[in-house]
């Protein structure tokens, strides 16, 4: 194996789970998300070299650019969705729960789907678990912005939400 | 004491402890702050609530398996093409001629002036006959590179930097409608040596059937040492959905762009360039010698030969091809220098190429000549 290959190898290792997580938190969908989170690493080996010290940055930023852009496919995935929902419900203890979780998903990610992607990308990359620095890196922007970066997503989504609710 | 930013009171949620004494001293005592402070609390636990996502098991070693069987290109420069829309597609193909045209003559003018620094530059017409005769010049020697092209795409403009060592310009206001999305490429200072080699220039004569003109006496095995950037590239816009270090369109500032699906996605809106002006060096031959030889060649048409012997000093110049089925051009003051403003012919494009304390830059995108000239003057 090449030194480029071992040094892909270890990134993968390394931040794998938390690219699919990022790609979860957006999609909402276990599998899909691991899906993007592939692609993502294909990509990146594509174009980049694993021992460039902006990769994890890249990664980050790529998964939830990818996954928002796949939730921007929405009419595909609501079908995908409604087809689903009654399957998982039928494995629940309490199907009507079950139905309205789904039914809050599908809110909250359209929702995400209608914000610009800095806002969005800051929310689900920092409810993904990265801290200031790594949003900050991700995103390309001073640590200090994220605070108000964050705040202002947080307002827009709670905003969209409502915004969805009410249609 | 102005009361606590946003971004602060946001922070102090997360992170109780990044605040400086003095905030914290005027958090206690101020009843609005605390308010606000309260407020955010209750959207950050909504939101959180919200994002809350369905439990996710990876398996990292299948997975890596996985990645594993997927074909592996590996384009060096980063941009995958965007797709797109019909209408897009005649005017990129006739932006994309003239650029591979602008970057072919640019490298044949460069390549034969001796000691070649441009301080300046002037539009000069050619037609694709032009352009193909030139490229003959090509097979006249060897080309290797002592320093290879590295360009890299990168997320910020300080690691554009690092990379490049240039300062990214930075655009004082972006006209409405443009993306503020920017991807960045850099790429450190390349070095190319070009060998003329009379063998091989018989031969490609030969090869093409044509009476090609022989190298001038004592050229052959001079060497032209041709340094080309450092270099930056600012791409503002959203490139393809696949793509994932391009963004979406909905970044778009302006007021309606918040909710463009896929299909929306495609060219990028405006491109930023800065570039350390190419230097070109030379053993033994002469710009005379070698301008004399180009202008002989079959081919090349009496205007754009009677357009080069009207550059003043050509040593100085860097020519800026317009091919003139596709674009115009017209000489502008940018920055307080010479420029030239370059139009496709459909009038949805526009760009600028400047000279500047020994760096070249270019502005350039599907943007009025008077809005890319803007940005330029505004460029930092």
């Amino acid at each position: 194996m090449t030194s480029r290959e071992e040094a892909f190898e270890t990134l993968f290792k390394n931040e794998y789970a938390r690219v699919a997580g990022i790609a979860n938190r957006v999609l909402a969908d276990p599998h899909e998300a691991e899906d993007v989170a592939q692609e993502v690493f294909i990509n990146f080996h594509r174009l980049h070299s694993a021992s460039a010290q902006f990769a994890p940055a890249w990664l980050h930023r790529a998964a939830a650019h990818t996954a928002l852009n796949r939730l921007r496919g929405r009419r595909r995935r609501e079908k995908r969705e409604l087809a689903q929902a009654p399957e998982e419900a039928a494995r629940t203890v309490d199907p009507q729960r079950m139905l309205e979780v789904n039914e809050d998903r599908r809110l909250v990610r359209a929702a995400l789907a209608r914000m610009a992607p800095k806002p969005a990308s800051v929310l689900v990359l920092r409810a993904s678990g990265l801290s200031y620095a790594e949003v900050a890196q991700a995103l390309g922007v001073g640590t200090g912005q994220i605070g108000t970066l964050l705040r202002r997503a947080e307002a827009a989504l709670r905003k969209e939400v409502t915004r969805g609710t009410s249609i | 004491m102005a009361h606590l930013s946003d971004g602060t009171l946001r922070r102090m949620i997360d992170d109780p402890d990044a605040i400086s004494g003095s905030d914290r001293q005027h958090y206690v005592d101020c009843k609005d702050c605390q308010a606000r402070h309260s407020g955010m609390a209750d959207d950050a636990r909504a939101v959180a609530t919200l994002l809350a996502a369905p439990e996710l098991k990876v398996d990292v070693a299948s997975a890596f398996k996985q990645v594993q069987l997927a074909p592996a290109a590996k384009p060096r420069f980063g941009f995958s093409l965007p797709i797109l829309r019909p209408a897009s597609r005649t005017m990129l193909a006739g932006l994309g001629a003239a650029a591979v045209m602008i970057a072919l003559v640019v490298t044949a003018f460069a390549n034969i002036l001796p000691l070649f620094q441009p301080k300046t530059v002037a539009p000069v017409a050619i037609t694709v006959a032009d352009v193909q005769s030139l490229q003959a010049l090509g097979d006249y020697g060897t080309l290797t590179w002592s320093v290879n092209p590295n360009p890299q795409i990168v997320l910020t403009a300080d690691e554009a930097k690092q990379i490049s060592g240039l300062n990214v310009p930075k655009v004082a206001k972006l006209p409405t409608g443009v993306s503020n999305n920017i991807t960045y490429a850099a790429m450190p200072k390349a070095v190319a040596v070009f060998t003329f080699d009379a063998k091989k220039a018989e031969a490609a004569a030969a090869k093409t059937g044509k009476a090609l003109p022989k190298l001038p006496a004592g050229v052959d095995g001079a060497k032209l040492t041709v340094t080309v950037g450092p270099a930056v590239i600012e791409v503002f816009g959203n490139l393809n959905t696949k793509n994932p270090s391009g963004q979406d369109t909905s970044g778009s500032n302006s007021s309606s762009g918040s909710n463009n699906g896929p299909s929306d996605i495609n060219l990028p809106q405006l491109v930023v360039a800065e570039s350390a002006a190419p230097l070109v060096t030379s053993t033994q031959v002469t710009a005379k010698q070698l301008e004399n030889y180009i202008l002989s060649m079959p081919g090349i048409s009496p205007q754009l030969a009677a357009s080069l012997r009207a550059i003043g000093d050509p040593s100085t110049t860097l020519l800026i091809p317009v091919p003139i089925q596709y674009a115009t051009s017209s000489k502008v003051t940018v920055q307080g220098v010479q420029g030239v403003a370059l139009g496709d012919n459909t009038g949805a494009g526009a760009g600028v190429i400047w000279i500047k304390n020994g760096k070249v830059f270019a502005v350039a995108g599907f943007l009025k000549q008077s809005e890319v000239l803007t940005i330029a003057n505004g460029l930092k």
